[in-house]
């Protein structure tokens, strides 16, 4: 909880509106957000649903596929298991967070489609978001440490190996 | 998962602790929350309550003290498997946070949530019941400390009373001339659930004889699995490949394997014969690598 939101339920529970909805303010790429939604609401649901970010997509639902992955404080997790309300306080990046000013492509993006490092592209903002939290923390990532971190976010069209040559390739870009 | 929720996020234990006596059964604690979505999604179950214990102070820190690495209950599994403390201390755990699930989940998931779930298909218990690993948990009454080998009770059950909440473990520092291991067997995809994990710890004497040895066996049975009396065979013996297929054999035949997709009953126990047998060998390996001079 914000230190100044004045209904900050500690002991007292979140306020809930008449539709049984509670208010968050939720920090998206770099801008605040203040939506409404239901306690149960995942922050899938609530990227989609409320702030119609649609880069995150429901595959598995239960954490295994990486489809909805969003990063949080820089971090890969699956935004259909994080109660929104637990979203709070951090700063969340979704794939719609990775373009420049004026509509540039990432270098990591760039890389993708360089390689077509994808065929139907719905685990592709997942797979781009997932290499950027490994480039950031391991910067000469190599193949089999790639391989490694990657194996949770699943391709159905069987793309790894070009996925793999996206990645490689994103290194030396963000490397220089 | 759509029925009322209230969420209560509380800033002290105390707090906590209350909301969990006023709300009794309807309330859970929420910490990653990476079993609870699920859970709910599936109405397993249906709480009306979740107390998020994410903005309680001091349940987030690594640290070693009095011969043990203490590590609190809303420490995320990744920064376990970071944690340069527990690589150099306790290597063993920074191996098996580091086997669980997929990197999302092991950046959310908690080690307090590991525990308080009991699954038995998770990892790290195993682990914790091999390296004599010791619970703190606070509840209406105090503060009580739990061996690990006393805390996972049966399928999804615990010693934990209701409105217990788990506010750290305390793992002990495995003693010079000891090696450790944990070896994960999955039989579907590289990351998923154990079908059988092994963890092991080998003390040798000076003399190259086993001093102490402890094996757990996860994911075989309803909790972790260890049985001293078969451990006692090693004591003061050399680990021979005979003996250590022994150990394997008396692990097999002591536990009642159970069946599910990950492997049938009988095929469980062929993989704890042949798993315990190769965990004490990495870990004998691994001790006499330590003890080694230079
Ligand atoms: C796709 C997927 C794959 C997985 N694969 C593996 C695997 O390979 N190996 C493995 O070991 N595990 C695996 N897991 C399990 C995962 O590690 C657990 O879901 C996780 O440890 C639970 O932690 P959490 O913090 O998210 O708990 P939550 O979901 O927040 O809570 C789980 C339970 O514990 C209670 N609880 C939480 N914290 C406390 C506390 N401090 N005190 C008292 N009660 C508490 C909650 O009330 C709830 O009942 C997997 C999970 C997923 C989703």
């Amino acid at each position: 909880m914000t230190a100044t939101d004045p209904s900050s339920p500690r002991t007292s529970p979140r306020p809930v509106d008449g539709e049984g909805k509670i208010s968050l303010t939720l920090r998206v790429n770099g801008s605040a957000e203040r939506v409404r939604a239901r306690p149960n609401h995942t922050l899938l649901e609530v990227l989609r649903n409320e702030l119609h970010l649609t880069g995150p997509r429901e595959g598995c639902g239960v954490g295994m596929c990486g489809a909805c992955t969003v990063l949080v404080d820089g971090r890969p997790v699956s935004s259909c298991l994080l109660p929104a309300a637990l979203a709070e306080d951090h700063e969340l990046t979704t794939i719609e967070g990775l373009e420049g000013p004026n509509g540039e492509l990432h270098p990591i993006q760039e890389a993708y489609v360089e390689h077509t490092g994808f065929q139907c592209s719905y685990c592709t903002p997942g797979f781009i978001l997932a290499t950027k939290a490994l480039l950031e923390e391991c910067p000469d990532v190599t193949r089999d440490e790639a391989k490694a971190y990657l194996a949770g976010n699943l391709c159905r069209c069987g793309s790894y190996v070009k996925i793999l040559d996206s990645v490689m390739d994103a290194r030396d870009r963000v490397r220089g | 998962m759509r029925g009322s929720l209230v969420f209560y996020h509380p800033t002290t234990l105390q707090e906590a602790i209350g909301l969990l006596g006023e709300h009794g059964e309807e309330a859970k604690v929420v910490a990653g929350s990476t079993a609870l979505t699920i859970l709910m999604r599936q109405r397993l179950i249906a709480p009306s309550v979740l107390v998020s214990i994410g903005a309680i102070p001091g349940l987030d820190g690594i640290e070693e003290r009095d011969g043990a690495i203490r590590i609190g209950a809303m420490v995320r599994h990744r920064d376990v498997e970071l944690s340069e403390l527990v690589r150099a201390r306790v290597p063993v755990l920074a191996e098996t946070f580091g086997v669980v699930a997929n990197v999302r989940v092991r950046n959310a998931a908690t080690v307090g949530g590991v525990l308080a779930e009991s699954d038995y298909a998770s990892d790290p218990p195993a682990v914790f019941v091999a390296l004599d690993a010791e619970i703190e948990v606070r509840g209406p009454g105090g503060e009580r400390t739990i061996p690990a080998r006393d805390f996972f009770v049966a399928f999804y059950e615990t010693a934990l009373e209701p409105n217990e909440i788990v506010t750290a473990i305390r793992i002990p520092i495995p003693v010079t001339g000891s090696g450790t291991a944990y070896h994960k067997f999955v039989s579907r995809s590289s990351e998923d659930r154990p079908c059988v994990g092994v963890a092991a710890l080998v003390h040798l004497a000076s003399d190259g004889t086993c001093a102490d040895l402890r094996v757990a066996v996860g994911a075989a049975a309803e909790t972790p699995q260890r049985f001293p009396n078969v451990e006692a065979l090693a004591v003061g013996q050399t680990l021979t490949p005979e003996l250590t297929g022994r150990i394997g054999d008396a692990y097999a035949d002591a536990i009642d394997t159970l069946d599910d997709m990950r492997g049938s009953a009988w095929y469980r126990t062929e993989m704890v014969r042949v798993w315990v047998g190769r965990a004490i060998e990495t870990a004998t390996d691994a001790a006499a690598d330590r003890s080694a001079p230079g």
